[in-house]
């Protein structure tokens, strides 16, 4: 077995001892930093949040893979180029006014992160023209809106018009998701994009911002 | 025969005559309801200032609100939320209850002790405990649990008070639970099963609740034995006619009006809506009609009255 689907297979384990391990014996191999990252972390990162989509794996599961798949990208971090550590794109994410639930919204950062986004985390409560200000002042692509509650995802709209108000709507995407929220509540309040869970919030996340 | 009696049968499973039992975990919607601010909206920060007089003003005006609500409602049980919730407290608004109402109502109140779905700034460390810290985890969780028997140790000893305890560590998201099976089986399965016979043993009814799709651990819960499960979260695509189906015969079911639907949906599909929840959940005995979480905060008064209207006229066995 190479060392990088080594790396893949104990990220997915979650073992971040054994993570740590592989990745100083491929930077000592020889391996290139850019292999480790994208052939062996993340793209046993790719293959939780697969499963995790599929329902095959549960959330402990895709924390602790994230977690030792951050221990690897520290030990690699100042060996990587200015080209390769670059994020693949910036977006911001936040949970909607009126709502302070934040587990979905901290998965949702997680997978992304683990796509290679850099992302803004704008916490819970975020007020419309916040979400469009930090997108505005952070070069986000993406602005991300969460919600649990049914009585909250109206605001979600409300974002949408303030980013036309601003008018930045045509420089960035705007996803939503939540429980509550369904494809055809975005498309009845105009927004660009809608993710069923995490792992494909990040799937459409990354496309968005590549889509630039 | 009493609410009480009636919600106690609808526990065990057991045949009733005219309406099946209702109940909802909180009825926040008070001020619209009957004009009182709810329990736990209220906070009372000079307590232990109070003269008796007032604090047993407090407690009566507390006590109204849970029973007007009930009457109001049809509701066969209360759960009571008290507050302040120190252990002399609760048994006086308990006593106030049963003292306005004598034995008509079904009295419960919180009295889980299983791990929950962390929150999101503690997600992460709890998960890494589960992987990094079993025997850690496994120690708390007993600790919390013998703080519970305790607890109702305590309880017991107040005969005919309290029913029973409702058990709302919410354990799943509407795709899946939080715990996977094999996690479900060593942190949470084996002080679920010792809370509820804990609480069996004292003459404690327990009704577990958590929201989402509780199918994967859906097994396990009915093996710890509470008398009901509630919410059966149709969110969660948890579909009451399959559960019934499956574990019927070993468990009573709560809840499974959609919530969703209650806030968003139109009239119709409300209808439709709380209809397929009579149909399926009364179809054999073992059934509380309920909203499949709470009446909560921003509900529209007059959808849970739309619902309860249609339980009032449909609702009845027989």
């Amino acid at each position: 077995m190479s060392i990088l689907l080594e790396i893949s297979e104990n990220v997915q384990k979650g073992a971040m001892k054994a993570v740590k391990e592989l990745v100083n014996k491929a930077v000592a191999d020889g391996v290139s930093p850019n292999e480790i990252l994208n052939d062996g972390l993340i793209a046993g990162m790719n293959i939780i949040g697969e499963k995790f989509k599929t329902n095959e794996v549960y959330v402990p599961e895709v924390l602790v893979a994230a977690r030792a798949m951050n221990a690897g990208v520290q030990i690699i971090k100042p060996l990587l180029t200015d080209e390769n550590a670059q994020a693949k794109g910036k977006v911001c994410i936040g949970t909607v006014q009126g709502d302070m639930h934040d587990i979905g919204k901290n998965l949702v950062k997680m997978m992304m992160e683990g796509k290679g986004l850099e992302v803004v985390d704008l916490g819970t409560d975020v007020a419309p023209e916040a979400f469009v200000q930090a997108a505005v002042e952070n070069g986000c692509r993406v602005i991300c809106c969460s919600a649990l509650l049914t009585t909250t995802m109206d605001v979600m709209e409300k974002v949408v018009e303030a980013a036309k108000k601003a008018g930045v709507r045509e420089q960035v995407k705007i996803m939503v998701g939540g429980a509550p929220v369904t494809e055809e509540f975005r498309l009845a309040i105009g927004a660009d994009c809608y993710a069923a869970d995490a792992a494909s919030a990040a799937d459409a996340a990354v496309m968005l911002c590549e889509c630039e | 025969m009493t609410e009480r009696e009636r919600f106690i049968k609808a526990l065990k499973r057991e045949p009733i005559e005219g309406h099946c039992p209702t109940f909802e975990l909180v009825f926040y919607l008070t001020l619209e309801a009957i004009g009182k601010i709810h329990p736990s909206q209220q906070r009372f920060d000079q307590w232990s200032q109070m003269s008796r007089t007032e604090q047993d003003l407090h407690i009566a005006y507390m006590a109204d609100s849970y029973i007007e609500i009930a009457e109001k409602y049809h509701h066969s049980a209360i759960f009571v939320h008290p507050n302040p919730g120190d252990f002399e407290n609760t048994l006086r608004l308990l006593a106030c209850i049963r003292e306005k109402t004598g034995d008509k109502y079904f009295l419960m109140m919180h009295g889980d002790c299983t791990f929950e779905i962390p929150n999101g700034e503690n997600m992460f460390a709890f998960s890494e405990r589960m992987y990094d810290d079993e025997e850690g985890l496994k120690k708390e969780a007993q600790r919390r649990l013998e703080d519970k028997l305790r607890y109702a140790e305590k309880m017991a000893k107040h005969a005919g008070l309290l029913d029973g305890f409702a058990l709302c560590s919410d354990y799943c998201f509407n795709v899946n639970p939080f715990f996977s099976p094999a996690m479900f089986e060593t942190f949470i399965t084996p002080y679920l099963s010792a809370l509820c016979k804990g609480y069996r043993d004292t003459g404690f009814y327990t009704i577990k609740h958590t929201d989402g799709n509780i199918m994967p651990i859906l097994d396990q819960m009915v093996q710890c034995r509470p008398d009901a499960l509630h919410s059966l979260d149709p969110q969660g695509g948890v579909d009451l006619a399959a559960v019934k189906k499956m574990y019927g015969d070993r468990v009573a079911l709560c809840g499974n009006v959609n919530c969703g639907l209650l806030q968003t949906g139109t009239e119709e599909e409300v209808v439709a809506d709380v209809r397929r929840c009579l149909h399926d959940g009364m179809d054999g005995w073992g059934f509380v009609f309920c909203t499949s979480n709470c009446a909560y905060t921003g509900l529209p008064l007059e959808r849970y009255e739309l619902m309860n209207k249609i339980w009032w006229e449909e609702g009845i066995y027989g």
